[in-house]
Parts: C-alpha cells; structure tokens; sequence
C-alpha cells in the first residue's frame, strides 16, 4: 500500500498529533499490523447473547415507607404516639408525610423508638390521620 | 505541506473547521482542476494522485491515537466534513444534468473518499484496539457524513463493519453500529427499488443489529444504536423496549432521545403510551424520571395543544400557547379514566406537568361552565391542579386555589349534582339488567370517576366555614345511605366524613355514629318495605334479630309476611342480602380504617362489632365471611383482648384459605403484633411457625411468599418482635429465601430484602450481632439446597456461590458499616469502631471447623477469613478470647492444606500484634 513516507511522534500534555515530522517503524507496525486471528479481537460467542436481554426485572416498585404504616390503616403510622387534636382538617394534609424514601437508610431505623404497646396494659393503636 | 498545516491546525478546535475545509478545497482544486489548459491532462491527474495520497498519509497518522484524547475526534470530524463539502463543491461543477443521474458521477472528491475507504478498511482487522476504534470511528463517519456511496465500496464497508459488531472492545463496537445503523436506514429506503437480493441483505442487517441491541453486554453499544438505528414499524417495538434497559442512560435516551424524535406521540398503542409514562415517572432514577416528565409536559402536550411550526432540522420553532382543548385531549390520550386512579400514573404524571408549565398554572380557568359539564378529563385536571396547588411546599400556590377552585358549599352543589346523576344511571343500569350495551357502562365508569375526582377534592378542603361544612356533611351522610353507591366512592366519602368531624375523640364519636347510621338505612334495605324512619331504631332491631349462625339479617318480618315467594324470587332475595350485606361491611371497614381510639369505650362500636361484624365471619357466604375477617381485624387493632381472643382464628383462616385469603390473615396477624406488641407472639408458637412457613411458601405461592417478606421485615426492623429465638428464626429463614434459587425470580421477595437486609443489620448492633449467630447455620441450610440441586442435576448457575452468600454474610456484620449516633456512615472513617462482632464471628467460624465439615463448605467457611475485620478498639476480654481461641487452632494444626493453613496463621498474626500491644499496655 502506498503511504509511504509515514512518520509521527507522539508528544506529551497536550497532546497533538504531528502530522509533520517522520514516524519510526514501530508507529507504522501499530498502523498496519493485523490482528493474528479473528478470534482475538472478537467477542466471545458465550457474550453474544444476554438471558434478559439486559431488561430491568419486573419492578416491585418497593417503597421503604411501606414498612412504616399498617397494612389495614395505610394512613396510620407505626412507632409514634396517637396524635390526636393535632392539626385541623385538610389543610395539614401531607398524604406522604415528610419522610422520603430515600432517607430511610440505618441512621433512619436507628432513630426509630421501638413501638408502643411492650408492657404498657391496654396500649392505645396508634393513629395520624392526616387525611 | 500546505495540507499538513490544515490538518494540525483541524486537531485543536473545530470552531475553525469551517474556514480550515474552504482552504484546504482551494488546494485540492488547485491540484485537480488546473485552470492552465495545456497541463490540466497532462499533469493534472497526477496532482490529484498526489494530494489523494498526502491526504490520506495524514488521516493513518489520527489512527493510532487512544480514544480518551480528543484531538482524534476532532480530526475525524473535520475529516467528514471536508469529504461532503468537496464532494458538494463537485457535483456543482458537474452541473445539474448530472444530478439525477442513477449511476454516480465519478469526482476528484469521490475518487480521494474511494481511496482513503480502500486504505483504511484494513485497518479495521488491526491489532491494536486503538487502530481498530479510529478506523471504524472514521468508516462509520464517513458513511454518515455522506449522501451517497458508490456500490462497491458500500458493500467493503458493510462487510467490515459487520465483523466489528463483534469486537472485543466495547468502543469498537459502538462505532460500528453508528455506521450500520445508517446504512440498514438508507438501505430500506431503497429496498422499493432494488432487487429481492439487496432487500434481503438489508433485513439481514436489520435483524443482526436488533440483536445487538437486545444482547449487547455494553450499555455504550446499546444506548448508540437506540439513538441511531431506524425507527420504523418493525423496529420500534425493540426501541421502545429499551425503555426498561439495565442501564440508566440508556432508559433515560429512550425519554430523552427516541421519543421526542418519534414524531406525533399519538401514533403509539394506548397501552404503549401508559407503559412508557409509568416505567418513566417511577423509573429507580432520578434522571430517567426527570426526561420522562420533560417528555410529557414539553413534548405530548404539544403534540394535541397545536401543531408547532417545525422547522427542517426538526426542533420547535417555539412552544404552542396554552390551550385548554390540548390539555384534555392530552388527559384523554392518557387515558385518564384508567390511568388517573388511585395509584395511577397521571397523578404524578400531572404533578411534573403543573410543575414545570407556569404557563398552564396561569391560562387555565374553572367557570361555572366549566363545573356544570363535567368530563372525566376536565375533572382530573381540576383536581391535579389542586392537589399541584395545595400541596407544593413552598406554599407560593395556595392564592390560586382561592382564585380559580370554587369554595365548598358550591362544590358541595356541583358533587351533589353528580351524585346524582351517577345513581340515576346506576339504577337505570340495574332496572335494564341485561340490556348492559356498552356505552352505557362506559357512561356510569365515567360518571363515577368524575365523583371520586370531585371527592379527592374534597378531601383537602378547609371546613371551618360553617356553612360549607354543613351542606357538605349532609351530603355525604345522605349518600352513604344508598346502597347502590360504589365501594371506591364510599371509600372516599367515608374519608371526608372523617376529615369534616373534629380529629379529637368527641369527633370521631360523631364520626362512627353518623357512619354507623348510613349503614343501618343500608341495611333496611333488605325489607322490600318502606324502610323504618328512625334508622337507629332500625338498627336496633336489626341486632335483635341477628342469630349467631346465619348472615345478619332483619327480614324475618318481612319473610313472614310473604311467605310464598317463588324459588326464583327467593333465591333473588337471598342475592340482595348478601350484596346489602357486603356493602354495609364495606362502610364499615372504610369506617374503622379511620379510627384510632379505644373501641370498648366506643359503644356504637361495640355493637357494630357483635351485630355485624361477628355473624359477618360466622357466614356460610364466603365474601361475606371474608370481608367480616377484615373488619374483625380492624376492631383487634382497637383492643387487645379482642386480639388475643381472636389470634386462633386469624391463624385458622391462614391455614385453610386461597393465597389472597392468606394474605389478607398475615397482613392481619402483622398489624395486631405491630400495635399490640410482641407477647401475643411469644405465647403463640403457632403464629411464628405461620410466619416461617408463609416465608418458605415459594414455590407454590410466590404472592403469599412476597406479602410474608414484607410483614416480616416489618416486624423486625420495627421491633415488635423481641424474642431472641424467634428473631433469630426468622431472619435466617429470610437470609436463606434471599439466597434461595426458588425465589430468585420472586421480585417480590427480592426487593423487600435489597432493602431490608442491609439496613436491617446496620441501624444496630444488636441487629448486626443476630444476623452473625445466625451466619453459619444458613450458610450451611444453603450449602445443602446446592447439594441438593446437584443431585438432581439442576443447572447450579442461576444460584450464587457459597463464597459469594459468606462474602454477604461477612459484609452484614462488618462492625465499621454499622451505624453510631454522631458518626458519619462513612466506613472508611471508623476504622476504630468496636470490632466484637467479627471476633465473635471468627470464634463461630473456627468452632464449625472443629467440626463435620464437608469439603465444599469448608472451602468456602475457610475463605470468609481473609474478610474478616480485626478492629484495634474492640473489647479486651473479646480480643483475649479470640487471640487464644485462634492460637490453639495453629497449634492443634486445625486446618493442613496450604490455603487454610496460611488463612489461619495471617489471621493469627493480624490479632497477635493487637493482642500483643494490649499486653504492653497493661503492663506498661
């Protein structure tokens, strides 16, 4: 193949490419040397196919707050004290509360006072209907 | 020399691109067209050669450069362009009789693309990876730089590019599909035209790059050839399914890239188009969520508000004014009666739309017209806008809903007109009873729907204004007395009710006495007389005539009036009971999902319960007796003893119900333990084996199984269990489902514990020390379910190895991962932290090796050594223990092979030198 006069050397920071000045033979080796089979460039044929097809499982959408309110009483948190009187129709309504997801990692858990109810006789069920 | 100079000049910006191509074109006209006549044959293709060749000398020199630096790029790029300006430059000289030519016109700027091809197209075999990437960096380039390839050459290229689809390398690959993608685009335009062979080839590509996408280990290669491929019938499907791809920035190209150039969104299947905005909006990430929000309120809106001017590179000449027709054809093409449920997606859908659109928080109006002709869309968009309004936490938007929403009395008139109408076409429905044509029922969902939305409103008003709350109260008391009213909007109304009465318990009194009420003008129903006037007398003898066995009933008067009903009638009367029944079970599970208070000081409650609820889970009707359960459940959450008294039962309905019935019990069981506290489990081994056994229900009941990880994680992260034993037992029948092949695919399952298990054991020590006692019995409960596998020659892949679940098991009770009030999470900062857990953890591990260990797991127990973290701050009297635990196990030579010997001793090295240094300090 033509191309004969090939030359370049590579500079450090920044890096330019010399289109001007020779090229030893090694840059030139790099260049054309092919590859000595198929197979060492190419992907192994075990990699070709994916059993998901690199899909997402389906999504539960599992949401950390779920743990904090009974499954009868969405609306009733667990772990706080009945709060009765507090706040006044809809106004106060926060349907999610101001906890987020995302903030329910150890430290959140770790703050959590353990429930009512232990030995108290008669403990109320807890309720915050904000709703 | 002169083309030596553009190139290095091209390299360092390609702000200059533009003015470097116009010279460098001067040079090789200079070299192919000589204006000087005489030379032009003789010299000229000579010249031209040469500048072909000069050319291309500089293009081998980009080759090399690694793909981190971007001069590379930058040159490919001006290369591209220098190609299609000159080619251009060409055919203009040709003329225009040329132009439509079929055969290609053969230029000086063709002959130089030819050329460099035919140069570079071996390059593609090279060694080295770099070559490899620029080489089809440059092809795929190339060909998308260009309007028209010649033949031959397009068919090299294709060739070539083919092969790199399966490069080693990543980067290779995903250069390659950028130059197929066009050329499988171009050739199906073409295929009208062309012969079957040609068409063939073409869906040959086709079909092998649709693999690529599906299968392509890298994201980089996927996400490039979803944004480059085609997007035509055939392909779609594959393109839009990439909106639920593993890798993120693909999903969020799908949002921000494929569909906003897909054109008009309307043309996608209703259920595509809920599909995309549901995987969208609840996408796991934030950026993802954030395009399909964008997508919705920039791009589909504008797809129904009008018809943009685009201008021919596709972009939006500028956004369409708001119009309110757009809107709610946008609602409507959503589907909004389906999708704007509870848990539907327009809800969050709407919420990003009122967000990002000041425009339409501002145009849009609610006039009387407006209230007085409902649709479903028009209500859903008055009530988004008013959950958007009340519920942004800036509260900047409280001053539009008192300027746009009307105030209660009025909606309370608008509600009551809608009621209204609903049960009219209810009971015309009914009186038609088969004549069910379609439009009617899709006229009653409608109108429904239209009631719920204007409840939802309702549910964030403020009553302090007397009259308002009155016409409202009286409303929604009168409406929960018809029977035929739907189980959703009692749902609703009941919630209002509750929000109107006072939240004190004076008002929750009032609150079940008014509910309590309604149902007892429900239950009258049954007669076929007129019903009773004073519905608490009505309610009263309904009780009296209550027998503990039957379905409550108060027709016992009415049976011996007509005693000759015919088989049909009676079996018609029968019917209505049981539906009168289950309606008033609904109000009355509705009510009590809303009480907190003590229910025997509640007296209304208590006979609810022993006139209702009780002869309700006696009944031989099983939705009856069902729905009866939920109640009984919600009262055991009221009081203890009621609890207690009924735990047996609950457990007797898991025992013997359908999966949802089973479900239900737990969820029953779970809530009585969370508000009654831990005892009633351990006075009852009954129920934990209930929980155990719910948990290991995979394989028949992968939902009983879910529902049970969930109660269970409840339980324990929330501490309503306490027994050590039993806490123990179900956190390692967790820690085992969690490894379990059978509920791998139980997504249920697994994403309640991604969650659970980490956090669980690193919110407290405690936690953290009861995942470590339990570590190695599980280890070896998994190591058997392996065995077992093996046996019956089930493929063991899909199940991690024992390793693997030890490397977990080790990561759960690394003491520095632990949380510590006033410590920053950060485990590379607690370096100091009390490390008597793995210690603890080392003395478990050694003591399982003194005993019968099979070789395989011994393997893999023996490797958690190396994993371990010794802390120099853990206790003395621990660090002492384990120290001389570890020596007598070099001593008694516990382990012989070389990896278990030399696992053993840098251990024991690890702690002598911690060991030794507290020796020296007590001494010293």
């Amino acid at each position: 193949k033509p191309t004969a006069p090939a030359r370049t050397r590579k500079e450090k920071e920044p890096f330019q490419i010399d289109f001007m000045s020779p090229l030893d033979g090694s840059a030139a080796d790099v260049i054309f040397t092919h590859a000595s089979s198929n197979s060492n460039i190419s992907l192994p044929k075990k990699d070709w196919r994916s059993k998901t097809r690199n899909l997402l499982p389906d999504d539960k959408h599992f949401n950390s707050k779920q743990l904090l309110s009974l499954f009868l009483k969405p609306k009733a948190k667990m772990g706080r004290k009945m709060a009765l009187g507090r706040g006044v129709f809809g106004n106060t309504n926060q349907p999610e509360g101001d906890i987020q997801p995302g903030d329910m990692d150890e430290a959140f858990w770790a703050q959590q006072k353990a429930p009512l109810g232990g030995g108290e006789n008669g403990a109320i069920p807890q309720g915050d209907y904000d709703a | 020399p002169h083309i030596v100079n553009v190139f290095r000049d091209a390299q360092r910006t390609t702000a200059s691109h533009r003015k470097l191509v116009v010279s460098l074109r001067k040079v090789q006209e200079a070299c192919c067209y000589e204006p000087t006549s005489n030379k032009k044959s003789s010299i000229g293709d000579f010249e031209e050669d040469e500048f072909n060749l000069e050319f291309t000398r500089c293009v081998l020199r980009v080759m090399p450069v690694k793909k981190s630096e971007s001069v590379g790029e930058k040159t490919v790029r001006f290369i591209g362009l220098f190609l299609r300006y000159a080619i251009e430059k060409d055919n203009e000289y040709l003329g225009e009789e040329d132009q439509d030519a079929s055969t290609m016109p053969e230029t000086p700027s063709m002959r130089l693309t030819n050329y460099l091809m035919e140069t570079v197209l071996p390059l593609l075999q090279s060694k080295d990876k770099f070559v490899r990437y620029r080489s089809t960096q440059l092809i795929s380039h190339i060909i998308n730089s260009l309007d028209a390839i010649d033949d031959d050459l397009f068919q090299k290229l294709r060739q070539g590019l083919l092969k790199r689809i399966r490069d080693k390398e990543a980067m290779v690959r995903s250069q390659a599909v950028l130059g197929l993608g066009r050329l499988a685009g171009n050739q199906i335009e073409g295929a009208g035209d062309t012969e079957g062979s040609d068409e063939d080839a073409s869906s040959g590509l086709l079909e092998k790059l649709l693999e690529v996408l599906q299968n392509d280990p890298s994201a980089d290669v996927r996400r490039s050839l979803l944004v480059n491929l085609p997007i035509l019938p055939n392909t779609l499907p594959y393109l839009l399914e990439r909106a639920r791809d593993q890798d993120a920035m693909t999903r969020r190209a799908v949002y921000a890239r494929l569909l906003p150039a897909l054109g008009d969104f309307r043309h996608l299947s209703l259920n595509m188009r809920e599909k995309l905005l549901r995987w969208g909006l609840r996408d796991r990430d934030e950026n993802v969520r954030k395009a399909a929000g964008r997508l919705f309120r920039e791009r589909w809106i504008e797809d129904c508000a009008g018809i943009p001017e685009m201008t021919e590179d596709g972009k939006a000449l500028e956004i369409a004014e708001p119009s309110m027709d757009g809107l709610l054809e946008l609602l409507e093409r959503i589907d909004v009666v389906n999708s704007g449920v509870e848990n539907g997606v327009a809800i969050e859908a709407m919420k990003g739309f009122w967000e990002g659109r000041p425009d339409y928080r501002e145009f849009v109006t609610f006039d009387d017209a407006f209230w007085q002709t409902l649709s479903a869309e028009a209500v859903f968009l008055a009530r988004s806008y008013n959950d958007f309004c009340r519920n942004d936490g800036s509260g900047n938007y409280l001053g539009l809903v008192e300027e746009k929403l009307p105030e209660v009395t009025k909606l309370g008139f608008y509600l009551e007109a809608y009621i209204k109408a609903l049960i009219e076409t209810i009971k015309r429905n009914e009186a038609n009873d088969n004549g069910g044509e379609e439009e009617e029922e899709e006229d009653t969902v409608e109108q429904e729907f239209i009631v719920e939305q204007l409840l939802h409103i309702a549910l964030t008003l403020d009553y302090s204004d007397e009259v308002g709350r009155r016409k409202m109260f009286a409303l929604l008391r009168q409406s929960l007395s018809i029977p035929e009213l739907p189980d959703e909007i009692t749902k609703l109304t009941v919630n209002v009710l509750r929000d109107i009465c006072a939240p004190d318990i004076a008002g929750e009194r009032e609150f079940c006495s008014v509910v309590l009420e309604a149902v007892a003008d429900v239950h009258d129903t049954i007669v076929d007389d007129d019903p009773v006037d004073d519905p608490e007398e009505s309610f009263h003898s309904a009780r009296s005539e209550i027998s503990g066995d039957s379905t409550p009933t108060k027709n016992g008067r009415g049976k011996s009036k007509e005693p000759e009903l015919s088989e049909e009638e009676a079996r018609a009367k029968a019917l209505k009971e049981i539906l009168i029944n289950l309606k008033c079970l609904n109000i009355v599970q509705c009510m009590l999902t809303n009480v907190g208070g003590n229910l025997k000081e509640n007296e209304s409650l208590v006979s609810m319960l022993n006139n209702l609820v009780v002869p309700a889970v006696r009944s031989h009707e099983t939705p009856v007796r069902e729905r009866g359960l939920v109640c009984l459940g919600l009262c055991a959450l009221l009081d203890r003893s009621l609890a207690e008294e009924n735990l047996t039962l609950f457990i007797h309905f898991y025992a013997k119900g359908h999966s949802a019935l089973q479900i239900t019990a737990l969820q029953i069981l779970t809530d009585i333990l969370n508000v009654h506290g831990a005892q009633l489990l351990s006075g009852n081994p009954t129920l934990l084996k209930v929980y155990i056994k719910a948990l290991r229900s995979g394989s028949k009941n992968p939902e009983v199984q879910a529902a049970a990880t969930t109660a269970v994680c409840k339980l324990l992260l929330g501490r309503a269990v306490t027994d050590p034993e039993a806490c123990a037992d179900l956190l390692r029948t967790l820690v085992v489902s969690y490894f379990d092949p059978i509920s791998s695919e139980n997504q249920g399952v697994r994403q309640a514990l991604n969650y659970f298990l980490p956090v669980f054991c690193y919110s407290r020590l405690e936690n953290q020390d009861l995942m470590r006692s339990i570590a190695l019995d599980t280890l070896h409960s998994l190591y058997n379910i392996r065995e077992g596998l093996e046996e019956e020659d089930v493929d063991t892949d899909d199940m991690i190895t024992l390793a693997a679940i030890g490397a977990c098991l080790v990561d759960w009770t690394d003491p520095r991962k632990c949380f510590i009030p006033g410590l920053p999470l950060d485990a590379e900062k607690k370096k100091d932290v009390n490390g008597d857990v793995h210690l603890d953890l080392l003395m478990d591990i050694l003591s399982k090796l003194r005993g019968n260990v099979n070789k395989e797991e011994k393997k893999a127990i023996v490797s958690l050594f190396s994993k371990l973290y010794i802390s120099p701050s853990s206790s003395e009297e621990k660090m002492n223990e384990a120290y001389d635990d570890i020596s007598s196990a070099v001593e008694e030579k516990l382990l012989t092979d070389v990896t278990g010997r030399n696992a053993i001793l840098k251990i024991h090295t690890a702690l002598g030198k911690i060991h030794n240094s507290l020796q020296e300090a007590a001494e010293g």
